[in-house]
């Protein structure tokens, strides 16, 4: 069983961002998606994961339908993500960020929770578990009392992980985990996100940055003017022709896409400080 | 570090001294108000019913994030259900607790009632069509004449009582008054820390990152506007039996406009800034009496100064009720 896009399509207007990709994910592996800016690879995230309405085609998990329901019934049937710009709830503390995501399951019992203060501090106790749990495992805990606004851009970048893993997602969708990390962080990241490859989950990865792609991803899927253009493994992504003329125009030097990444990087960092 | 070390961290002595000092004055104004004359009383209730009005309309504005200024439309179903249910208008003289019953169902009724229209709405479009909401239920009131007697009102309200104990004198409605407050506010800050109390901070920082993490905004918000009616319409029943008289122009747009500026003034999404908010809004036009059409001149000069030096309200978030009570009986 697995994530199926099947004939998808997404058009605004006259201007058609995906076009017919048909492709599946399987679980137990990484998944990349690659492609030039404007290739259309956060729009299929964002159509995963019901922030977009499809067009046309279909989006299946496990057989069923997610395109047309609500993108909070979405993430209830076990899709979660991470944003390009990242998206905390930053006047919350961290750990905060992570409880609020048992609301979906426990907010049934919020009354009980009001009225009787024994139940309440049984339930707040294991959901703090359960979160400190996933903080420590992003080497978060020392956080967790402070409000995610103030955190270091590469710690909000973690966090923002950490909150899509809370419900343990069967589909967890990354859009650009690495934009506007360092070096250090990346590695960082790299070396959790293979920690997180496991047999029941979907881990879908959109990135710039090909050091990243290439070691951690078990398969890529390569997306151009909203085409789905190649799938495979990454040694036959890098050495398939067309990839190489999609990326580079003429060339076919590997070094240059790394380059418009670093580009890519360095800019985002710059975006990231002037926020901050 | 775990997390009970993290809430067990030493509590700083001037922290402790501060909630020391507030908690003392809070008890000594509570027991000494019924012994002063009967205008004080009077005056403390009157206060009172604000911060209920105010407890009620935090849960919109500050928790949820959703600028409701039609609130006053609650308390208006509250005090008309009274005025309804026991005076000789209809000649129905329903028991005082009865009627707070139907009151918190109407008020949650007419919380759904506006909520699920403007849920799709948010900010300035949420603040005028509530604003309009408000103006309405005013509107109404004023005109079906058969039923509420119009702008002359509904006089003649009983006297309210509970299991024989008689509520009709400043004294007694105070001290009504202080238990509804005291549950309300517990009851309020315990939701606010519960896991629906959560999912309304997220719902207010971001509704669509909160979407995505599988919250039903809708029911969440709908929540917010059912709870923050109820709470509205209580104090509006409580209003009606310690004036036992109701007329519409009890329920202006000013009203609501008020109570929103309690919680700006006082802290936003903080009970303890709500009590802040209501003391100076309510207290210090009575203390200005004397210069009548000075007055609201120098509220005008205050609200400006307090915005400039303390924008996030003379109580922050950061001192709620939590720090007030760990600063009491905390290690």
């Amino acid at each position: 069983m697995t994530l199926i896009f099947d004939h998808l399509r997404k058009q605004y207007g006259s201007h058609v961002a995906i076009d017919d990709v048909s492709t599946d994910f399987a679980p137990g592996m990484i998944h990349g998606v690659i492609g030039p800016n404007g290739a259309g690879k956060s729009t299929l995230i964002n159509m995963t994961a019901g922030s977009y309405t499809v067009s046309a085609g279909s989006i299946t998990l496990d057989g069923k339908r997610l395109d047309g329901k609500k993108k909070y019934e979405i993430a209830n049937s076990g899709v979660a993500r991470t944003y390009q710009n990242i998206r905390l709830f930053d006047q919350m503390t961290a750990l905060e960020n992570l409880e609020v995501c048992f609301y979906p399951t426990e907010g049934g019992g919020t009354w009980l929770e009001v009225l009787w203060p024994p139940y309440a501090r049984v339930r707040s106790a294991r959901r703090r578990a359960a979160c400190m749990e996933i903080l420590r495992f992003f080497n978060l805990e020392g956080y967790a009392g402070m409000e995610a606004g103030s955190l270091p851009y590469g710690r909000q970048r973690m966090l923002e992980i950490a909150r899509a893993l809370v419900m343990n997602p069967r589909v967890l969708l990354l859009d650009e985990p690495a934009a506007g990390l360092n070096h250090q962080e990346t590695a960082e990241l790299t070396s959790k996100l293979a920690e997180l490859r496991s047999p029941d989950r979907i881990m879908i990865i959109v990135e710039h940055d090909m050091d990243l792609v290439m070691t951690l991803c078990d398969r890529i899927v390569v997306m151009h003017h909203g085409k789905l253009l190649f799938q495979g493994t990454p040694a036959q992504v890098q050495a398939n022709p067309d990839v190489q003329l999609a990326y580079l125009g003429t060339s076919n030097d590997i070094d240059e896409i790394r380059n418009a990444a670093q580009n890519r990087r360095t800019e985002l960092r710059i975006r990231a400080r002037r926020r901050s | 570090m775990s997390v009970s070390e993290t809430s067990a961290r030493a509590v700083p002595r001037s922290n402790r001294l501060v909630s020391i000092l507030i908690f003392a004055v809070a008890l000594a104004l509570i027991f000494t108000t019924p012994f002063l004359p009967n205008y004080y009383v009077r005056v403390a209730n009157s206060l009172l019913i604000y911060i209920l009005l105010g407890t009620g309309l935090n849960i919109v504005i500050g928790y949820a994030g959703l600028l409701d200024l039609g609130f006053v439309a609650f308390y208006a179903v509250g005090a008309y259900t009274y005025g309804l249910l026991a005076s000789p208008q209809l000649g129905l003289h329903l028991p005082f607790l009865l009627i707070v019953v139907i009151a918190a169902l109407l008020g949650m009724l007419a919380g759904i009632l506006l909520g699920v229209p403007v849920l799709t709405l948010r900010g300035d479009y949420l603040a005028i069509v509530t604003l309009g909401f408000g103006e309405i239920i005013r509107i109404v009131m004023n005109n079906v004449d058969w039923l509420t007697n119009g702008p002359k009102g509904i006089a003649r309200l009983d006297k309210a009582s509970i299991f024989g104990l008689p509520l009709a004198t400043p004294v007694e409605i105070y001290w009504l008054l202080i238990v509804v407050v005291i549950l309300t506010a517990l009851i309020v800050w315990r939701m606010e820390h519960s896991i629906l109390g959560k999912a309304w901070a997220a719902v207010r920082e971001d509704q669509d990152a909160a979407r995505g993490i599988g919250i039903n905004t809708t029911n969440a918000k709908l929540a917010a506007f059912a709870t923050s009616a109820t709470i509205g319409s209580i104090a509006g029943v409580i209003f009606a039996a310690s004036q036992r008289f109701v007329s519409p122009e009890s329920f202006s747009l000013q009203e609501s406009v008020l109570i929103v500026l309690m919680i700006v003034i006082g802290g936003i999404g903080n009970i303890l800034g709500i009590v802040a908010g209501a003391a100076i809004l309510i207290l210090l036009p009575e203390v200005l009496r004397e210069f009548a059409e000075w007055r609201i001149l120098f509220l005008g000069i205050l609200m400006v100064v307090l915005i400039i030096i303390r924008p996030a309200g003379i109580v922050p978030r950061s001192f709620g009720p939590d720090k007030l009570l760990r600063g009491l009986f905390g290690k």
